[in-house]
């Protein structure tokens, strides 16, 4: 907007070759500048009103009808002193036919017409004028080409200078009319002013309206194209995957699989725990228990198998354990759970064991602590040599070696988490192993419990009362909510479980 | 366990005795211990396995491929042993080849590892 507030002054120095619309002689009011920028948009007759009240000119809505003027002062005309007063001689027949060479079809046109009509008939009287009004008569004419500039130019970009168009054929006659009467003197009275003031609040609350608008349009033109990208993206991962796609914009594709095939396997472990259940209170023989127990093995070799193709496609994924409730994710060792902890879980919940068990299981529980102990160390080594290539990674162009040399060893990750993994498997296949039939199925339902519990203590969590954390006596408010919890909790539990942990 | 050795005949008989098959290789220098860990000095896996052996108080001799100047050779050869994508680590006990990181993992968890350990003289407990 502002350069068009340049233009305008640009205008009155530049003289009457200036092809830009002349309304230099609004220059103190913003009201023209909205006209020239509204481009197309309505055209707004209450700024027009507002405009020529500035020449003392009242103009009715009614566009046949032919404004009347109030012989104002050039107060116009003073502010624009630095007009050049070259008279230039324009025919007035070809600004008529000018304006009416464009096309008549807007009501602006019919309006500029007429006041050059009127322009036209106003000129014996500035011709008569005193000498004094040759500035006026100066100016006249130079509104005069001006305007038919501005003609010109409507042929070519209508809807612009529409108004303008008229604008300049009300200036002129208006300009005639204060030919008549002072150029000097500024007679602007509170009123005036005060519409002045009105005009220029207007205007500029429009700009800054369409300013608004357009930074939105902007905005929102942004996010499309993100949109549009991420839409992208996810098509070609295949990411719509029906009732899943709503875990969160941010999911890969092999993470959002994974996470709809974890959730169909806690229903699974769900339904194979009540048959556990079942078999073991309708005292099965063992040949119908062992099927179910295999059925169980089978079913925990069939989330290793998932998580191992989950962690070729998204080993962030499974690593950081975002498919587990939050209190799983507490625990979490290398993208599950840690098997020493399971075993140390199990040994109070399955007597009797005899003798040999007892070895078993306690020499079980040894070997998984030296296998994740040589993992974790590993694992340990593997973060240190990424810290020290991620570090180095300075200069660009060595930086994307290191960068590649840090992503290669980054895929070393997703072998951790196969190891972890087996090493899971494996703890479980050893149970079975060492226990009895009947020992492994109560095994399993303890497992299955334990994780279930877990699981809900992580909603519990959730829902807590907050406002505990809110009151000054902290220690005291918070104790028997928690106490509440583990009573809960408690019941459908062995409080072993926690204290281990 | 017994691994496949291969035909080496259509190759260069003018090498060298140090140019051998690296398989041949292998197989001496797995049997010069009781506990060898064929490896690699950047493997992450392979310092797990290392300290595997060492937690349990075994104390393996590792052959560094990366350091040895036949180690491309070599590594190739684990690779077909194994059928694997990843040549190392690789651990022979007494001799005889046990496997990467899974076997010897899954040998320690179903107890089958230290009488191994013990039967090749590493173990002493």
């Amino acid at each position: 907007m502002a350069s068009h507030r340049l233009g305008e002054t640009g205008l009155s120095d530049s003289g009457p070759s200036n092809p830009h619309v002349p309304y230099a002689v609004f220059h103190g009011s913003n009201v023209p500048t909205s006209f020239i920028n509204q481009e197309g948009s309505a055209f707004d007759f209450g700024e027009l009103e507002e405009a020529i009240v500035l020449q003392g000119v009242k103009i009715r809505n009614d566009e046949a009808k032919a404004p009347l003027f109030t012989g104002r002062p050039a107060a116009t005309l003073e502010m624009f002193p630095s007009w050049p007063m070259r008279f230039q001689t324009t025919p007035r027949g070809s600004s008529k036919s000018g304006g009416e060479s464009t096309d008549s079809g807007s009501a602006v046109n019919t309006f500029s017409s007429k006041a050059e009509v009127q322009m036209e008939s106003e000129s014996p009287i500035s011709k008569n004028a005193s000498s004094s009004d040759h500035q006026a008569f100066d100016h006249q004419k130079h509104l005069q080409l001006q305007q038919q500039q501005i003609q010109q130019e409507m042929a070519n970009d209508r809807s612009r200078t529409g108004p303008s168009q008229n604008q300049s054929a009300v200036k002129a006659p208006q300009e005639k009319r204060k030919g008549g009467g002072s150029t000097s003197e500024k007679q602007l009275d509170a009123k005036t002013l005060r519409r002045l003031a009105q005009n220029r609040e207007a205007a500029r609350k429009s700009r800054l309206r369409k300013k608004a608008y357009v930074q939105q349009l902007e905005s929102s033109r942004m996010k499309l194209t993100q949109i549009e990208q991420d839409l992208q993206r996810a098509r070609a991962q295949g990411l719509f995957l029906g009732g899943c796609g709503g875990a969160g914009g941010n999911l890969s594709s092999g993470a959002a699989i994974f996470d709809m095939e974890y959730a169909r396997w806690l229903e699974d472990d769900h339904r194979l725990m009540a048959e556990l259940r079942t078999g073991l209170h309708a005292h099965l023989s063992d040949g119908d228990l062992r099927l179910i127990v295999e059925g169980y093995i089978s079913h925990y070799d069939e989330i290793f198998r998932l998580k191992g193709v989950a962690a070729k496609s998204d080993v962030f994924h499974v690593i950081t354990g975002l498919w587990l409730t939050p209190a799983e994710r507490c625990f979490l060792w290398i993208g599950g759970f840690r098997p020493s902890d399971l075993i140390k879980m199990l040994i109070g919940q399955l007597d009797p064991l005899t003798e040999q068990q007892l070895v078993g299981i306690y020499r079980l529980q040894q070997s998984t602590q030296q296998a994740e102990e040589a993992l974790s160390q590993g694992q340990e080594q593997l973060q240190q040599s990424l810290i020290e290539t991620i570090a180095a990674a300075g200069p660009v162009i060595d930086g994307m070696q290191q960068m590649a040399i840090a992503l290669a060893k980054l895929s070393n990750l997703e072998s951790f988490v196969r190891q972890a993994d087996n090493l899971r498997q494996q703890t479980l296949h050893q149970l079975c192993h060492v226990l009895t039939i009947r020992q492994a199925a109560r095994c399993f339902l303890v497992i299955g419990e334990y994780y279930g519990r877990l699981r809900a203590l992580s909603s519990l969590w959730a829902s807590r009362p907050r406002e505990s954390l809110m009151s000054e006596d902290h220690h005291n408010s918070c104790q028997p909510t928690a106490t509440d919890h583990l009573q809960i909790v408690h019941q459908s539990t062995v409080h072993n479980h926690f204290s281990t942990f | 366990m017994h691994y496949q050795t291969e035909s080496w005949g259509s190759y260069m008989p003018t090498r060298s005795a140090n140019m051998g098959d690296p398989l041949e290789r292998i197989e001496r220098l797995a049997s010069e211990n009781a506990v060898v860990i064929f490896s690699m000095s950047t493997c992450c896996m392979c310092h797990a396995i290392k300290r595997l052996f060492c937690g349990m108080g075994v104390n393996p001799t590792v052959h560094e491929l990366d350091e040895d100047p036949r180690g491309k050779d070599m590594e190739r050869a684990l690779m077909r042993l194994l059928g694997n994508s990843s040549a190392v680590p690789v651990v022979f006990i007494g001799g005889k080849l046990v496997g990467a990181m899974d076997r010897v993992m899954a040998s320690h968890i179903n107890g089958s590892l230290v009488p191994l350990l013990k039967e090749a003289g590493a173990l002493w407990l």
